[in-house]
């Protein structure tokens, strides 16, 4: 029912222009770049912009149109929108800012405008003071940043929703630079219209959305029970990170009990949450650890971690970080150890986890592996493999790859410099997470191991 | 008396707290076990009541005007005989004429005096953006000194409710320790739910504190409730 915000056939932008630096040239661009069916640019001071017709409004489209991505000044506003109406456009991406979020009475007044227009002619908005919708699979991109300034991550199955546009722009810039997917990104700035809840509801039925990221600041008064349903359902069927971030306006009522004074904000938050099954991150590193895992694991059928290492020290901070979370490394059961023993020189220790000392090389890992992922009692299987260590050339890295058709949750674990950076890339680009704290590898692990279990239990406790 | 309209009774007059035995009537409507108790206008008909009810018995005062009964010297405890209330009953009416001239007195509540449990706290919040929240906590230090508590949205399901009771840090003390037999799980889980329905059905209360609720090995019983609406407390759903 969105439909036409990630797909339009046809797109207006109003506020073209062809001067560099202007919000309205790069949004064109973006289209221009990236866009497969119909643009047009709307100002009445050009003929042509950008080697496309340019049009003075709307209404004077000849062809059909979609959706109007609108940045012009807020006062304009209400007319385009009216434009867009006669015409009989279905969605408007208002990136214009000065509305609400002025404080002022005047931009309050200009944002009722702006609603009461697109009711009567029933045109859903998105924004205003907005970035809009990234879309990478059909091309919209309304984000007004440069490519040189704001790198677009691949093409990938991870759908971000962020109240905060700023916030957005700078975790996809991020997640480019570190080769993480992107299929959505949407930024909904004052969300006169749509909000997250329609925002997930959509997003639960997109095929390239597998994993959803949404950053909140708050939900609307009296929209918490749809929220809390929807969400529930989402989480049935793909995983939400959730980070909370800010406080929602309380209404005037003193906390006059006890129980009102103990049920802050953002307490209430998380266990709506909870109640949910959403995953929280509770800081920034969360965030993309838990979307990094989430998005690239296979479910874990139950809490059983192996850890495989060549450093010691290592094997024991993530042994208690992992236990700490909640999962298990289980002692090695007899028979393995004994498979193990066979296999491994003697100075080898073959209780979990399992140490191939410093002297390894990457076929005694490889050994080990072949042993651990087929076994039914074995949940997870995480990799410490520093690379000082003389004997690792890589060949494990390859291996770990090919491994995936085990369908275990594979995680690793590399610290150190340059060519820690190196294998780290290889693996990520492979569908492979590393990390290089044990602790937030064991967060992460744990928020699968959670998620796990939301599916397994169809969603409901 | 239905729920509806003690609250509309309390909002017409203004009155945004209800008083004690309006809000231990409400909790009965909604099954809610509390201490038994009565209410009187006079010291006479106060000790009427607590022959009825059985010694010994707690006195409190009920007025629109208090909110800290002890505050006033407003509660006396342990209660053995009718001349004790009816003295009882005396010496409230001199302290709050005392320590707050001017306040109302509508009479008094006469409450079975319990014997010592676990004391839990049970409380409803009626938030804005999610509509009625429950809490669930042990009394004493546990929800004050330490805010071990949780919440849950309503409506809250008796196998969340369940949930919440092993939520708590301090969970292991529902368990018994020492010569403490278990607490009663089931009682308290129900309490639970039927607040939750209560918050459900009536939009104008905002808030309740059921505190504190003796646990015992069999049941629980509410000692005290506060109960708070208004009309500006209405939310969608």
């Amino acid at each position: 029912m969105l439909e036409f915000f990630f797909n339009p056939s046809s797109v207006a932008v109003v506020g073209a222009t062809p001067k560099e630096g202007k919000v309205g040239r790069v949004i064109l661009e973006n289209f221009k770049n990236k866009f497969k069916g119909e643009i047009y640019p709307v100002n009445p001071h050009y003929q042509e912009i950008l080697g496309l017709k340019a049009y003075a409004s709307v209404q004077e489209i000849p062809g059909r149109v979609d959706l109007v991505v609108i940045a012009t000044p807020a006062r304009t506003v209400p007319g385009v929108l009216e434009d867009a109406g006669v015409k009989g456009v279905k969605g408007a991406i208002i990136i214009s800012g000065g509305f609400r979020e002025t404080g002022t009475q005047e931009g309050a007044m200009l944002e009722d405008e702006v609603k009461r227009v697109a009711a009567k002619h029933g045109i859903r908005v998105i924004g205003p003071n907005c970035i809009g919708v990234l879309d990478n699979w059909s091309g919209v991109d309304t984000f007004f940043l440069p490519e040189d300034k704001m790198k677009r991550p691949p093409k990938g199955y991870v759908s971000v929703i962020s109240q905060s546009g700023a916030f957005a722009s700078a975790l996809l810039d991020w997640m480019a630079h570190h080769g993480y997917g992107l299929s959505k990104a949407i930024s909904f700035g004052n969300k006169i219209d749509v909000d997250e809840v329609e925002l997930l509801n959509y997003l639960v039925e997109d095929p390239t959305t597998n994993v959803i990221f949404l950053y909140l600041e708050g939900v609307r008064e009296g929209r918490g029970r749809d929220f809390i349903d929807t969400a529930r359902k989402v989480s049935r069927v793909k995983p939400v990170v959730v980070y909370k971030a800010g406080k929602t306006k309380r209404g005037g009522i003193a906390a006059a009990s006890h129980t009102a004074a103990l049920a802050g904000d953002y307490t209430l938050y998380t266990t709506v949450f909870k109640q949910s099954r959403l995953l929280e991150a509770v800081s920034f590193d969360e965030i993309m650890d838990l979307v990094k895992v989430l998005s690239t694991q296979p479910l874990m059928k139950g809490r059983r971690v192996y850890i495989v290492t060549d450093a010691g020290g290592v094997g024991v901070m993530l042994t208690d970080a992992i236990e700490l979370n909640g999962l298990e490394v289980p002692e090695t059961p007899a028979d393995l150890k004994e498979r193990l023993r066979s296999v491994l020189p003697p100075h080898c220790i073959v209780e979990n986890p399992i140490d191939l000392t410093g002297d390894t090389d990457d076929q005694r890992f490889m050994t080990v592996l072949n042993e651990l992922l087929p076994r039914n009692d074995v949940d997870a299987v995480v990799v410490v493999a520093l690379p000082q260590v003389p004997g690792l050339r890589g060949e494990l890295f390859e291996y770990l790859v090919t491994a995936k058709r085990y369908g275990k949750p594979m995680l690793v674990v590399l610290i150190g410099g340059g060519l820690t950076l190196e294998y780290k890339k290889f693996l990520e680009e492979n569908g492979i997470p590393v990390f290089e704290s044990p602790e937030r590898l064991a967060r992460a692990l744990s928020a699968l191991y959670t998620y796990s279990r939301i599916r397994m239990q169809g969603g409901v406790s | 008396m239905n729920a509806g309209s003690i609250i509309e009774a309390a909002l017409r007059e203004g009155r945004s707290k209800l008083l004690e035995h309006e809000a231990m009537r409400l909790m009965e409507l909604y099954g809610i076990k509390v201490a038994d108790y009565g209410f009187a206008e006079t010291g006479r008909k106060a000790r009427e009541v607590a022959d009825k009810i059985g010694y010994p018995v707690v006195v409190k005062v009920v007025s629109p005007d208090i909110s800290h009964k002890t505050d006033v010297g407003g509660v006396v405890l342990g209660l053995k005989s009718g001349e004790e209330v009816e003295r009882a009953c005396e010496a409230i009416t001199k302290n709050v004429k005392e320590r707050q001239p001017g306040a109302r007195l509508t009479g008094f509540l006469v409450q079975k005096m319990m014997p010592p449990g676990v004391e839990v706290i049970i409380g409803a919040t009626r938030d804005q953006v999610f509509g009625p929240v429950i809490m669930f906590g042990l009394g004493g230090i546990f929800v004050e000194v330490l805010k071990d508590v949780t919440f849950r949205v309503a409506p809250v399901s008796y196998q969340e409710a369940i949930e919440m009771l092993g939520e708590i840090k301090a969970s292991r003390i529902l368990e018994g320790y020492r010569s403490q037999p278990p607490v009663d799980k089931e009682a308290i889980a129900g309490m639970i739910v039927s607040l939750s329905k209560l918050m459900e059905d009536n939009p104008y209360i905002i808030s309740v504190d059921l505190n504190p609720i003796i646990a015992y090995s069999r049941g629980a019983v509410v000692v005290d409730a506060r109960v708070i609406v208004s009309r500006a407390g209405v939310v969608n759903r």
